[in-house]
C-alpha cells in the first residue's frame, strides 16, 4: 500500500505506510494497555477518590464532596505550616547539595594521588538504602548515646550531651544534613559528567587568552556545566519535596510540628487517619506544586545559567 | 433453610470423591468444614500455635492462623475488613474496638453467656475496655497497665528509704538525687510520637485525678480543675523548670526509654508492668535486682491511679451472622479468653512464658505465677496497682485522629512552642470538632 502525501514519516523521511502504522499500534498495544492499568487508571481514579470524603473507617458513609477536601486543605493552618517547612528543606537541603557536589566534582576532576580511591568512597552513602541511612542517623544523633554527642565532648566542644533531634530549633536542619549526605554522590556523579564533557581546547585557548582560574571557572566551566547543574537541581528539588523516609524515621513529624512536612502530612492523612479523599487531593496538591516548580525552574535556569 | 451454593456442592463433591475412593477419611473431613479464620499480631507465636494445636485435638475444628507486625496491625486489619477478606476471630486492642464496633466490623459477644460468665473473675476496667455502647465484644487474654519503677540503689544512696507517693515527692527526691550527682535526669520520660504516648500521658493525668474527656464524652481536659491541666503543667515544669527530666524526653520512645533505665542513667521511670521481668534480668539490665515497682505517684487531687489497657479476643460480624461459624469461634474465644479445659491456661501460658499481664484475678493465687513473679518482683504490688487501674477516657471513633493532634500538642507545650493552655485548648477544640462531626 503506497503512502499518500503528508502522511506520517519514519527517522529518515521516508513516509510511513498505513500497514505499518497498523502494526505499530498493534505491538504498541500490550504496553499501553499496561500503562493504562498500572499508571493512567490509578491516577484518574485518585483523582476521582479525591472528590468523595472517604475514610477507610467509616465504609458505609462516603459522600462525593466536589472539591471540599481542596477547600479544607487550603484552609487548614497545619498545611500552610508544612508548605513552609517543605520550602525550608527543600531550600536549605538543595543549596548544600549544590555547593558540596560542585565542589567535589571539581576535586574530583583533578589529577592527584588517591582520586580513585575518593570517588569509591564517595559512593558508598549513595549505596545505602534510604531505611538504613535513616537508622545510622538515628543512632548518631541521639541525644543519650549518639556518636555526635561522643566526637563533639571529646573534642571539648560541648560540656554536656546535647539534645539534637528533640531540639525543636534543630530538627529540620539536621535532618537536611542526613538528606545532604545522602544525596551529595549522585550530584556529584551528574556534575563530574558534565565537567568531563568540556573539551579541554577551551581551557588551553583561555589559558593563552591570559585567563585566570577563577575566569576560567566562570567563563567557561560554569556556562558549560549549565544542563547537568540544570539537570541536578531539578532533580534534588523535586526528591527533597517528596522526601519521606528520613521523617518517618528520624521524628515521625515532631517534635511538636517541628518536621511535620507535605510528605508527612500526607502520610498522616492517608495511613494514619485513614482519610483516603484528603490523602488524595493532598498527593493532587503535591504533583501540581511540584510540576509548576520544575516548570518554572527549567524556565529560569534554562535561560539564565 | 440455607440455600446450597456453588461453592458447597463443590466442596461436597471432592469430599464425596475422596471418600469414596476410599482414600483420606480426614482430608474429607476437611474439606467439609472450614477452619476458624483467626489473625492477630505477631506476638507470642509459638504460645498461640500451641494453644491452637491442643484446641485443634480437643475439638476436632480446625484453625487458620495468620499475623502481621503489631506496627502494621490496624491498616492491615482495616483493609482486611473492606475487601471482606474471611476473618472470624481476632485480636482486637482496645484503641480500635469504637473504629471498629461502629465499622461494622467487630459483633458484641452478648448473646453467648458462656462467654459473659468470665466478666465475674476479671478487673473491672478490663472488661469495661471491651464495652462500646453498652455492648461487650469479647474475652481478654492480656492485660496490664503503666507502672512507676525505681532504682532502690540509687534512692537508697540519695538517702530515701522509700519511693515517692506523691507527684511533690518526686520533684523532692529528684532535685536531691541530681544534686547528689547521681542522675542528670532522674525521671526517665517517654514522650516521643509512638502508640505508647497516650498511655503514658493517661497515667499521669489518672494520677493527678483527672480526665481527658467526661462520661458524656464532652471534653474536660482544658478544665484547669479537672486533672489534665494539673498533669501537663507538672511536666512542663519537670523538664524545663526543674530539669529532672531531659528535655530529648521528646524523642525518647518506650524501648529507648527502657534501654536508658536499664543502663542505670536513671532514677524512676514509668513503664508498661510487664517490662519489669527486663528490668531484673541480669543479661539485659545492669540494675537488674535493684528496679522495684512502686505505686504511680498522685497529684495533689489524686489516687495513685493509673491507665491500664487491654487485648482481647474479637468476633467479626460475618462469622457472627453464620451461626455454624459463630458456633466453633465461641468455642475458640472461650478456649483462649476463658478457660481451656476448667483453667486459664493461655493467659497463664503468656505469662509465664512471655511476661504477659492478665486479668482474670483468680491468677492472683495461682502458685506458679506466684513463684515465678517473685524472681523479679512483688505481686501484691502488682495486683495493688492493677487495682487502681483505669480504662483510656478517650477510646473513641475518632481516637486515631484525635490522638495525632493531642500528642502534638503535648509536645509543643514541653518543648515551649505554646502554652500549657494553648496546648489543652487545641487538643479539647479538636476533640469537640472530631465528636460534632462524628
Amino acid at each position: 500500500m503506497s503512502a499518500r502525501a503528508g502522511a506520517l514519516r519514519g527517522v529518515f523521511g521516508a513516509p510511513v505506510s498505513r500497514y505499518d502504522q497498523a502494526s505499530a499500534l498493534w505491538l504498541l498495544a500490550p504496553m499501553l494497555a499496561v500503562l493504562l492499568v498500572v499508571a493512567v487508571f490509578p491516577v484518574v481514579y485518585s483523582f476521582w477518590i479525591s472528590l468523595f470524603d472517604l475514610k477507610l473507617t467509616r465504609p458505609h458513609r462516603v459522600p462525593f464532596v466536589w472539591f471540599e477536601n481542596y477547600a479544607e486543605i487550603f484552609q487548614d493552618e497545619l498545611f500552610w505550616s508544612s508548605v513552609w517547612r517543605t520550602i525550608s528543606f527543600t531550600v536549605m537541603s538543595v543549596a548544600a547539595i549544590m555547593a558540596i557536589a560542585l565542589a567535589m566534582a571539581l576535586l574530583l576532576n583533578e589529577e592527584f594521588r588517591g582520586r580513585r580511591f575518593l570517588s569509591a568512597m564517595l559512593l558508598v552513602p549513595w549505596a545505602i538504602p534510604y531505611v538504613a541511612n535513616g537508622l545510622m542517623w538515628k543512632w548518631i544523633y541521639d541525644s543519650g548515646y549518639g556518636a555526635l554527642n561522643g566526637i563533639l565532648l571529646q573534642l571539648d566542644f560541648i560540656d554536656k550531651y546535647m539534645v539534637w533531634l528533640g531540639d525543636s530549633r534543630k530538627t529540620l536542619a539536621l535532618i537536611a544534613n542526613a538528606f545532604v549526605w545522602k544525596e551529595v554522590p549522585l550530584a556529584t556523579i551528574l556534575l563530574l559528567v558534565g565537567l568531563k564533557s568540556i573539551p579541554a581546547d577551551l581551557y588551553s585557548a583561555a589559558r593563552v587568552d591570559g585567563a585566570n582560574t577563577w575566569r576560567r571557572f566562570v567563563h567557561i566551566t560554569l556556562p558549560a556545566l549549565r544542563p547537568s547543574f540544570m539537570l541536578v537541581v531539578i532533580y534534588e528539588t523535586m526528591m527533597a519535596i517528596r522526601h519521606f523516609d528520613l521523617f518517618f524515621i528520624l521524628t515521625e513529624g515532631g517534635p511538636a510540628e517541628a518536621s511535620h512536612v507535605l510528605a508527612w502530612h500526607v502520610y498522616v492523612e492517608t495511613f494514619r487517619k485513614l482519610s483516603f479523599g484528603t490523602g488524595s487531593a493532598l498527593a493532587y496538591i503535591i504533583a501540581l506544586v511540584t510540576f509548576l516548580l520544575a516548570f518554572w525552574l527549567i524556565r529560569t535556569l534554562g535561560r539564565k545559567l | 433453610m440455607k440455600q446450597f451454593e456453588r461453592r458447597d456442592f463443590l466442596k461436597a463433591s471432592a469430599a464425596a470423591a475422596l471418600a469414596g475412593s476410599g482414600t483420606l477419611g480426614a482430608v474429607g473431613r476437611a474439606l467439609a468444614a472450614d477452619p476458624i479464620q483467626f489473625f492477630a499480631w505477631s506476638a507470642g507465636v509459638d504460645q498461640v500455635k500451641s494453644h491452637i494445636s491442643a484446641f485443634e485435638a480437643k475439638t476436632g475444628l480446625k484453625v487458620a492462623y495468620g499475623n502481621a507486625p503489631w506496627a502494621q496491625y490496624r491498616d492491615t486489619l482495616i483493609t482486611k475488613f473492606v475487601g471482606k477478606a474471611p476473618l472470624d476471630v481476632l485480636w482486637v486492642s482496645d484503641s480500635w474496638l469504637p473504629e471498629w464496633a461502629e465499622a461494622g466490623w467487630l459483633a458484641p459477644i452478648d448473646g453467648y453467656p458462656e462467654l459473659l460468665k468470665y466478666n465475674a473473675d476479671v478487673d473491672d476496667f478490663s472488661t469495661k475496655s471491651m464495652i462500646w455502647k453498652g455492648k461487650q465484644y469479647g474475652l481478654t487474654y492480656y492485660t496490664d497497665y503503666m507502672a512507676f519503677f525505681y532504682d532502690e540503689e540509687m534512692l537508697k544512696k540519695a538517702g530515701f528509704s522509700a519511693p515517692p507517693n506523691t507527684w511533690d515527692e518526686v520533684v523532692q527526691q529528684s532535685l536531691k538525687i541530681k544534686q547528689a550527682k547521681l542522675s542528670e535526669y532522674p525521671l526517665m520520660l517517654s514522650m516521643a510520637r509512638e502508640t505508647w504516648l497516650i498511655e503514658f500521658l493517661s497515667s499521669i493525668v489518672f494520677s493527678h485525678g483527672g480526665r481527658f474527656v467526661d462520661d458524656a464524652g464532652v471534653a474536660v481536659m482544658q478544665d484547669k480543675k479537672k486533672g489534665a491541666h494539673e498533669a501537663l503543667t507538672w511536666i512542663v515544669n519537670a523538664v524545663n523548670k526543674h530539669k529532672i527530666v531531659s528535655p530529648a524526653c521528646v524523642e525518647i520512645g518506650e524501648l529507648n526509654g527502657l534501654k536508658a533505665f536499664t543502663s542505670g542513667q536513671h532514677a524512676f521511670a514509668m513503664l508498661g508492668r510487664y517490662r519489669v521481668r527486663t528490668l531484673n534480668d541480669p543479661k539485659q539490665s545492669s540494675i537488674a535486682g535493684r528496679a522495684k515497682q512502686g505505686m504511680m505517684p498522685a497529684g495533689p487531687n489524686g489516687k495513685n491511679a493509673t491507665v491500664g489497657w487491654n487485648r482481647f479476643y474479637g468476633l467479626t460480624t460475618p462469622a457472627a451472622k453464620d451461626k455454624a461459624k459463630a458456633a466453633d469461634a465461641v468455642k475458640f474465644i472461650e478456649w483462649f479468653g476463658g478457660k481451656a479445659d476448667g483453667k486459664y491456661t493461655f493467659q497463664k501460658l503468656m505469662f509465664m512464658d512471655v511476661g504477659a499481664g492478665f486479668a482474670v484475678k483468680p491468677l492472683f493465687q495461682d502458685p506458679d505465677i506466684i513463684k515465678t513473679y517473685a524472681q523479679y518482683s512483688d505481686m501484691k504490688m502488682y495486683e495493688k496497682q492493677q487495682a487502681l487501674a483505669q480504662k483510656k477516657d478517650v477510646v473513641s471513633p475518632w481516637f486515631g485522629e484525635w490522638d495525632e493532634v493531642n500528642g502534638t500538642a503535648w509536645q509543643a507545650a514541653v518543648v515551649g512552642k505554646s502554652s500549657v493552655d494553648d496546648a489543652l485548648k487545641r487538643s479539647a477544640d479538636t476533640w469537640n470538632k472530631l465528636r460534632k462531626r462524628a
